[in-house]
């Protein structure tokens, strides 16, 4: 029989496990990116930063960097402003058909990957904008801007209705309400937002690799690397590219849960 | 302009097909403290959310010093609130919040600074200034709501049960801060509150609505001694209600039969709209009615039995019945009943002169 002790042991091993299981690859991935030998075998070799310099003098992989950078910046800044705009119509008002306005705008994350990508890539090259800079904004902002939704929606669900009454009532416009009372009462829920939207972008493949053209961003560019041969500078990008996304989920889970101060 | 202050005339207001008030009409005067009491859903909060121009009337009119308000907009008008929840802005510190009011106006900092903090010192706070809202009990935060809707200075406070959301011997202090304060800035202040004890013990008048309808106005002491209707006889509590018919009736002196037997009542001419045989409702304030061990020569007399008292400080509230099982409710102090030796079930004459002994006007009679 088992007794409780046994139990909480029992679990604690299993979420070790899934632990393991999750970042094996990655910590693996990190550890390799360190390590002199050119294939991936042990014992490991001796430290290195060898790769990190390799891939910090490719200009390929810089001008991957800066697209990518350029890509998450624009497309978090415009997820989280729509995002904002529609959680704010779902706070404050009431009409016929919400539910289907939600459900809507909740819609891109539900599609598969590919078929959001095919779709994107005919609908750019109808418009000319394939291949440009622009397609990876847009399409990105779609994909981002659910989530900064839930986000937001997520914080202004907490704030007393009153709140905004009582601002009209001490003689601020709508315009300065929003400025005033919602704007930061929301903010730790926007900068939240901007983090996690800008963290999607920075790490999203399969639309890249359709829409960028020659636009490429980081994943676009650990693949090409990846198919031509097998190179431990993959390792050393994309330790970059998990510690850029970390930090910016991490810093989006500090804000989202930061203390309600009622 | 004999007009008073805040006119509403035949204002209605419906949601969708519900309708939350019923044409009501009333004056406010300049000056004066007016509650509105009712319970929850009798339109009490939604009258003040008009006045301040958070909800908008369906038809009537709402007059400010006799001009037309009904198209101002919340922001355009000088009726601050003072809120059940208080919505205080959690991300703004004290003296912040204050100054919320004075900044949307487009006060200059160093000005605003310096009202604000005139009257966090009068709502004796002055020392938070700088504290956060979550950082203060919840008198202070009451205090700070008072301070940032008084701020700029407005011709008419509302309060929507600022102190529902407090202990019970906090309420009895911000009462009497909440007078003494209306009396010394001399500004009207609408008082919206479920509870009959604030409302009896700080305003000047007192509106009683019930289902969007306005049941009666008046000082608390009129509405307590007469109340005009069955509803309002029951909303004050301590009444005792008595149903029967008019048996005699003359200038002065109407004399009915009911359950206790018949009870005589002097008529005051306001109500002379009886008729023999026609149904009352008598209302008899359980502190009018006196108790004695043998019986007395008072016109009003019956013998009961003592079956519960009900103790709340000095004020005893003392519940017998009679022979058949009629309920009487008798209002005592405490030291006035330590004579008369009660135990349960002891037997005992109340009497009441029919001066004390009030008719419900028929025609709100339900």
């Amino acid at each position: 029989m088992l007794n409780d002790k046994s139990i909480v042991w029992l679990l604690r091993i299993y979420l070790l496990l899934v632990f393991v299981f999750i970042f094996m690859p990655i910590v693996t991935s990190v550890v390799f990116s360190f390590n002199s030998d050119r294939f991936p075998s042990l014992p490991l070799g001796h430290f290195t930063w060898h790769w990190y310099d390799k891939v910090y003098n490719d200009p390929e992989t810089w001008d991957a960097i800066k697209t990518s950078i350029v890509v998450a910046l624009s497309a978090s800044l415009l997820a989280t402003i729509i995002g904002f705009c529609t959680a704010y119509t779902d706070f404050r008002y009431n009409f016929k058909f919400k539910n289907a306005y939600l459900a809507l705008a909740l819609l891109p994350p539900t599609i598969p990957l590919i078929i959001l990508a095919l779709a994107m890539l005919a609908w750019f090259s109808k418009l000319g904008i394939s291949g440009q800079i622009w397609a990876l904004i847009i399409a990105h902002t779609v994909l981002g801007a659910p989530f900064a939704m839930a986000i937001i929606r997520l914080r202004l669900q907490q704030m007393d209705k009153d709140l905004e009454s009582a601002a009209w009532n001490l003689g601020a416009s709508e315009w300065a309400t929003m400025r005033h009372v919602i704007i930061p009462f929301a903010l730790p829920s926007i900068i939240s937002a901007l983090c996690l939207t800008m963290a999607v972008s920075f790490d999203e493949f399969a639309i890249a690799w359709f829409v960028s053209g020659l636009n490429k961003s980081v994943p676009v560019v650990i693949l090409e690397i990846l198919q031509g041969n097998v190179d431990p500078q993959i390792n050393a990008i994309g330790s970059f590219v998990f510690a850029t996304t970390m930090t910016l989920v991490v810093i989006a889970q500090l804000f989202l849960f930061t203390k309600n101060p009622q | 302009m004999s007009e008073g202050q805040i006119v509403l005339e035949n204002i209605t207001k419906q949601f969708g097909s519900t309708v939350a008030v019923q044409p009501i009409n009333f004056e406010i005067k300049a000056g004066e403290f007016l509650a509105i009491m009712g319970s929850s859903g009798c339109g009490k909060t939604t009258t003040l959310r008009m006045l301040a121009g958070l909800e908008t009337p369906s038809s009537g009119e709402i007059r400010l010093n006799g001009e037309r308000m009904n198209e101002l907009k919340a922001h355009e008008r000088e009726t601050p609130l003072v809120w059940q929840t208080l919505a205080l802005f959690p991300f703004l510190n004290v003296i912040e919040n204050v100054e919320f009011g004075l900044k949307m106006r487009g006060v200059e900092k160093s000005e605003r600074t310096q009202r604000a903090l005139k009257w966090l010192n009068r709502m004796e706070i002055g020392e938070f200034a700088n504290r956060s809202i979550d950082q203060l009990s919840g008198g202070q935060r009451q205090r700070v709501a008072l301070a940032r809707a008084l701020v700029t200075e407005p011709p008419v406070l509302l309060l929507d049960e600022p102190l529902s959301a407090l202990d019970q011997n906090l309420v009895v202090r911000m009462q009497s801060v909440l007078t003494q304060l209306q009396k010394e800035l001399g500004i009207t202040f609408v008082y919206v509150t479920h509870s009959q004890s604030e409302a009896f013990a700080m305003a000047d008048r007192v509106v009683i609505m019930s289902e969007g309808v306005i049941e009666q106005i008046g000082s608390p002491k009129e509405i307590y001694r007469n109340p005009a209707s069955r509803f309002v006889a029951e909303f004050v509590g301590t009444n005792n209600i008595i149903s029967g018919y008019i048996k005699e009736l003359n200038e002065h002196i109407m004399i009915c039969n009911t359950a206790f037997g018949t009870i005589e009542s002097n008529l005051d001419d306001a109500n002379n709209s009886h008729i023999l045989g026609g149904a009352v409702d008598l209302v008899i304030s359980a502190d009018m009615i006196e108790l004695s061990q043998e019986e007395t020569s008072s016109k009003n007399q019956i013998q009961i039995q003592f079956i519960a008292e009900e103790f709340t400080g000095s004020v005893v509230t003392l519940y017998f019945e009679d022979d058949k099982k009629n309920e009487l409710i008798v209002q005592k102090q405490q030291r006035e009943i330590e004579p008369l030796e009660l135990t349960y079930g002891c037997k005992i004459y109340a009497h009441w002169d029919p001066i004390n002994v009030f008719c419900i006007p028929e025609l709100n009679a339900r």
